[in-house]
């Protein structure tokens, strides 16, 4: 138990987003949703990473780790499950995020059609859409590549 | 029983070499397959000769090859008819094999009523004393919960005894006890253990059996009142309760011996209304074979059944599950020659630590009676999220001597870089001369390990 200390940093202070960001892609790796820390002097943090599943509910999905990697040029907003792609509003003809389009992170870009079930494939940035890759009514895998976000610079 | 629906198109809902063996079987028999795979396995070989092929989540098995909802989805969307659950995982969930058959679909194997039935030990015990397969003496049931009671019956059976969880197995769950005054304390610390773990603290009682070997008995059982039984395999040599080398037919074991215990295996299965293919494990010391569990799928070692019967059992349990009758008669079974089958792991041959990595050579062994049953390829990469499982190397010969011989060149020949791997084990276990005598019990090969640590 002597190496307990050396495996969990200190949580004296809040870890910065970027730490935060890289946690939450431990916990979405490892299939969990949720960790909690909190220290002597009051300060908690929560970190919940919607899983695949439960991505309808509109949590704040946070970016996964190879994601913010790529963010030297575009960043791909991919399948969070699998199921046909739909790329316009089914009630309307205008296309959620055509190429060119500004979207906001968190804007629903694309659904996922499973049976009955459609699942929202949400921007992980804010920014500008450059490339659609995947072919509306294709079967998306899991992580597919679905379409390319430019990112703002202040994002 | 309702008519089965044919299908032809098979989601397979595994992955590593019986992902592919499942394929193997599909394509003979002219079926379609879908191969559904966690991003770790995106690049396997099965997934790229699929005909569908549909990454259904992350590498965490929870969310992949465990997920009983994505399946059925995946299923729904690629037009998958019938699941293949192959073994491990989902393929002995009970829940999920009556979720599979109330959404429309085949589930290849047998009913959730079955599974359910064997999956609890005490019940499944119940069952196969009833169908008159020997059991080892023990509680019959849950122990009482008076302690006096539980002494009583213990006396009774006689020391040593072994106190297990009925909602354990493959070695958890379970506690030796020599003398009655540990009795109380090993009753009480399982109890607890088997709370947490399998969320049950219902226990029984066995007679531990000191030096048994693990023999056991493979059936095939189709929908229309057939069940056969097609021989014995010995898988005595085990480490932590895995498997690690198996054989049939079980050296020095009298046919007629097998015959008797197969037969009434097979009366089991009819009386229970057993559908697809099983294995009854039996403990089997001094002449008398002892129940433990039935598994209610096919099993990592049924190739060595495969060479020595000639019956390609994975193709019989598609037939089965579309409804056809077995063609096979027992009489007509014969057991011809002698299989040996050594399960290749990516792991240290000394302590037995996972070697994940990328495989840079992969050469593999031939000839006559060799076959080898793997997804691996060279620049294939053992992921760290699943067993250490990289393939089995099975030999066949005439008779246990020219299958070990042949067993012995195949793995001489083989040659792997780039992870470890439990070979070099092998060919120490098949240089033994214990081992080449035949017979030895479930816990040789772990007093093996540790002498050979001591010298």
């Amino acid at each position: 138990m002597n190496n307990a200390p050396k495996l969990i940093p200190a949580f004296d202070t809040l870890p910065d987003p970027d730490e935060i960001a890289r946690i939450a892609g431990w916990l979405a790796d490892a299939g969990l949703e949720s960790l909690e820390l909190s220290n002597d002097a009051g300060i908690r943090l929560l970190i919940r990473v919607p899983q695949a599943a439960q991505a309808e509910e509109g949590q704040d999905r946070l970016p996964a780790p190879a994601r913010l990697a790529e963010a030297v040029d575009t960043v791909a907003a991919t399948a969070p499950y699998f199921g046909h792609l739909c790329l316009t509003h089914p009630l309307r003809d205008v296309p959620f995020a055509p190429v060119g389009a500004q979207v906001s992170r968190n804007d629903v870009v694309a659904l996922l059609t499973l049976e009955s079930l459609q699942l929202p494939v949400r921007a992980p940035v804010s920014g500008e859409v450059v490339d659609v890759v995947a072919q509306p009514g294709a079967l998306l895998g899991y992580g597919a590549k679905i379409l390319e976000i430019r990112p703002d610079h202040q994002d | 029983m309702s008519k089965p629906v044919r299908f032809e198109r098979v989601l397979i809902a595994n992955r590593g070499e019986i992902a592919l063996r499942i394929q193997r079987a599909c394509r003979k028999l002219g079926l379609e397959t879908v191969a559904v795979h966690s991003e770790a396995d995106a690049e396997s070989r099965h997934v790229r000769e699929a005909d569908v092929a549909l990454c259904i989540g992350p590498p965490a098995a929870a969310r992949s090859y465990l997920d009983p909802d994505g399946l059925l989805l995946a299923a729904k969307l690629t037009g998958a008819t019938a699941i293949h659950p192959g073994y491990g995982f989902l393929s002995e969930n009970a829940d999920f094999a009556d979720a599979v058959e109330a959404a429309g679909l085949t589930f290849i194997g047998p009913t959730g009523a079955s599974i359910r039935m064997m999956g609890d030990k005490i019940t499944a015990k119940r069952a196969m004393r009833d169908a008159g397969v020997p059991c080892v003496p023990g509680s019959d049931g849950p122990l009482p919960a008076d302690m006096e009671e539980v002494h009583a019956l213990a006396r009774e059976i006689g020391f040593p005894v072994i106190v297990k969880a009925s909602g354990g197995g493959g070695g958890r769950g379970m506690r030796v006890v020599q003398t009655p005054d540990e009795l109380t304390q090993a009753v009480t610390l399982t109890a607890k253990e088997a709370q947490q773990a399998f969320g049950n603290p219902t226990l029984y009682l066995e007679r531990f059996m000191q030096k048994p070997r693990h023999v056991e008995i493979q059936v095939l059982c189709d929908t229309h009142g057939t069940a056969l039984w097609l021989g014995a395999r010995d898988c005595s040599l085990q480490r932590r309760h895995q498997k690690v080398l198996e054989e049939a037919p079980a050296p020095g074991i009298e046919p007629d011996t097998i015959a008797r215990i197969g037969e009434r295996c097979a009366e089991a299965c009819r009386r229970i209304g057993y559908r697809g293919a099983g294995t009854f494990e039996f403990l089997y010391e001094d002449g008398v074979f002892a129940f433990i569990e039935m598994n209610t799928r096919v099993q990592v070692e049924h190739p060595i059944t495969e060479e020595t019967t000639g019956i390609d059992i994975v193709a019989e349990q598609l037939r089965i599950a579309q409804g056809e009758a077995l063609h096979i008669r027992q009489q007509d079974i014969r057991q011809n020659g002698h299989a040996i089958e050594c399960r290749l792991n990516a792991e240290d041959a000394a302590t037995f630590f996972p070697s994940p990595g990328t495989i840079t050579r992969w050469d593999l062994p031939g000839g006559p009676g060799i076959r080898v049953d793997t997804h691996v390829v060279s620049g294939y990469t053992v992921q760290p999220y699943y067993d250490s499982l990289i393939g089995k190397i099975i030999s066949h010969g005439a008779t246990r001597a020219e299958a070990i011989a042949r067993l012995r060149v195949a793995l001489a020949e083989m040659r792997v870089e780039g992870v470890s791997t439990n070979i070099p084990l092998h060919q120490d276990l098949l240089a033994d001369p214990q081992f080449q005598q035949g017979g030895v019990d479930i816990h040789y090969l772990e007093r093996w390990l540790a002498e050979r640590t001591e010298s």
